[in-house]
């Protein structure tokens, strides 16, 4: 399903609707470059499970964030990572958890990617416009 | 009163042997940086092993610098949050078992304390004061009213300002970390040729550097042309602008005087220069720590440690470490 954001608070309101359909043990992967909306589209998905909006920040300096609410949210952000270091991560305990990851920059750990992922490719097409395309679920 | 620091929240190895909350003895840290700089940050699982490897030298080093058996000290102190799980586990487990085999009492110290008390280690600013902590992990102002009195009352809503300083020097095609790089290609630059947006929100009290990320990433797509140390020089005057003039509005709103600045950001030049003139201008102080105090070390850690001794705030061996923990606790003061 394809959606056009007109400024940061719709790519917030497009991940809460995400958000409100993801079940324990959901990976979202997020795709898209450097100032796409990858952590505004995080914010938006955490925002539905519980989590308060000013906590999710950007978790590029800690890779993964992990946050305590009824399902347990994983905010990963593979930024800093290059791609043949990221089996290095244990990313796997989080992905085989019971929790929901959502996983920035995820083009970096295709391999360690389950089959069933829900995929969210953000592109810039103007200075506050994004298209994001969801793949993997029904909204 | 001697307080051993350990300290292991990122990647930096360090401990420190501090007299009174305010003398160092000694201050030893060891950084990861030749692992990390390879992959342009910090990789949280190399970061754990090289913790292990080294804390039992690093915390040897400190003692033997001072010249101190485990006879002379009368607390442990550890960093038991925020930061790396797997960072953080490795200096509380050690310092757990430090004090139980030798019998002392145990001390855990919240990183973002031991930011802020670095500043007792040089100076002895009078409380109230308004502590902006700054780094590649955290942007947040307080409002200190006493030891253990913190009350936050600005923080980022997503990129810290240092990871905006990281991010801004890779899209220069520049290194890591990128504080030092920018604020060395700022200087050879014009701050006023490029008008990149202020790291505000429109409505609170709030940062946000996500946007001028994006407002740097514009530019150079727009204009792949322009010169670097422009665009440093701009970036870097939107961020030191935003900082200041939040902690002076703060400082003014709480009716404070005295300010500090700490966390390894608070070692830029541009920062300290404008931060320090802005206050003078308005009768306020600043205290800034000695660049080597204002990233991750233990003698802040045993800095805060004492006064938690003093306090009575023990720890037990219990004691886990926390990934997210916040400072201070209670509905921000509107």
């Amino acid at each position: 399903m394809k959606f056009q954001s007109k400024s940061e608070a719709e790519t917030e309101s497009i991940g809460r609707r995400l958000g409100k359909k993801l079940k324990r043990g959901d990976v979202v992967c997020l795709y898209g470059g450097l100032g796409s909306g990858k952590t505004t589209m995080a914010r938006g998905i955490a925002s539905a499970l519980g989590i308060s909006e000013r906590d999710v920040t950007s978790a590029s300096f800690t890779v993964i964030a992990e946050h305590d609410a009824d399902i347990p949210f994983y905010h990963i952000d593979l930024y800093r990572i290059s791609p043949h270091n990221v089996s290095e991560l244990g990313l796997h305990e989080y992905l085989e958890s019971d929790g929901i990851c959502v996983i920035e920059w995820a083009g970096r750990a295709e391999g360690e990617l389950p089959e069933r992922i829900i995929r969210v490719s953000l592109r810039y097409t103007g200075e506050d416009c994004r298209e994001i395309d969801i793949t993997g679920i029904e909204l | 009163m001697l307080i051993l620091g350990i300290e292991t929240s990122c990647d930096d190895t360090s401990a420190a042997v501090v007299e009174d909350g305010c003398r160092i003895i000694s201050n030893v840290v060891s950084s990861q940086d030749d692992i990390h700089n390879r992959y342009g940050g910090i990789v949280p699982e190399l970061a754990s092993r090289r913790h292990m490897e080294m804390i039992v030298p690093v915390v040897r080093e400190a003692m033997d610098r001072a010249g101190a058996g485990p006879g002379d000290i009368s607390a442990v102190a550890v960093t038991h949050g925020p930061g790396l799980i797997g960072s953080l586990l490795v200096g509380v487990c050690f310092a757990k078992s430090l004090a139980f085999v030798h019998d002392l009492p145990l001390v855990a110290v919240n990183h973002l304390e031991g930011h802020i008390y670095s500043v007792f280690l040089e100076a002895a600013p009078e409380f109230p004061f308004i502590a902006l902590v700054v780094s590649g992990g955290h942007t947040s102002i307080y409002i200190v009213k006493g030891f253990g009195m913190y009350t936050e009352v600005a923080r980022t809503r997503d990129d810290a300002a240092g990871e905006a300083y990281d991010k801004v020097s890779k899209l220069l095609g520049s290194g890591y970390p990128g504080g030092p790089v920018i604020d060395k290609m700022a200087r050879r630059g014009n701050p006023e040729a490029i008008a990149f947006p202020r790291a505000k929100l429109k409505k609170g009290r709030d940062f946000s550097f996500s946007g001028l990320k994006t407002a740097v990433l514009n530019y150079i797509r727009k204009h792949p042309e322009s010169r670097k140390e422009d665009i440093a020089a701009g970036f870097q005057a939107s961020v030191v602008e935003v900082l200041t003039d939040r902690v002076i509005e703060m400082a003014g709103l709480y009716g404070v005087n005295n300010i500090t600045l700490s966390g390894g950001v608070s070692a830029n030049s541009s920062l300290r220069r404008r931060m320090t003139e802005r206050a003078a201008a308005k009768g306020m102080r600043v205290y800034l720590p000695s660049p080597h105090l204002c990233t991750d070390n233990a003698a802040m850690i045993a800095a805060a440690g004492y006064r938690c001794f003093i306090e009575g705030r023990f720890a037990g061996p219990a004691l886990n470490p926390k990934a997210c923990l916040p400072l201070g606790s209670g509905p921000r003061p509107d």
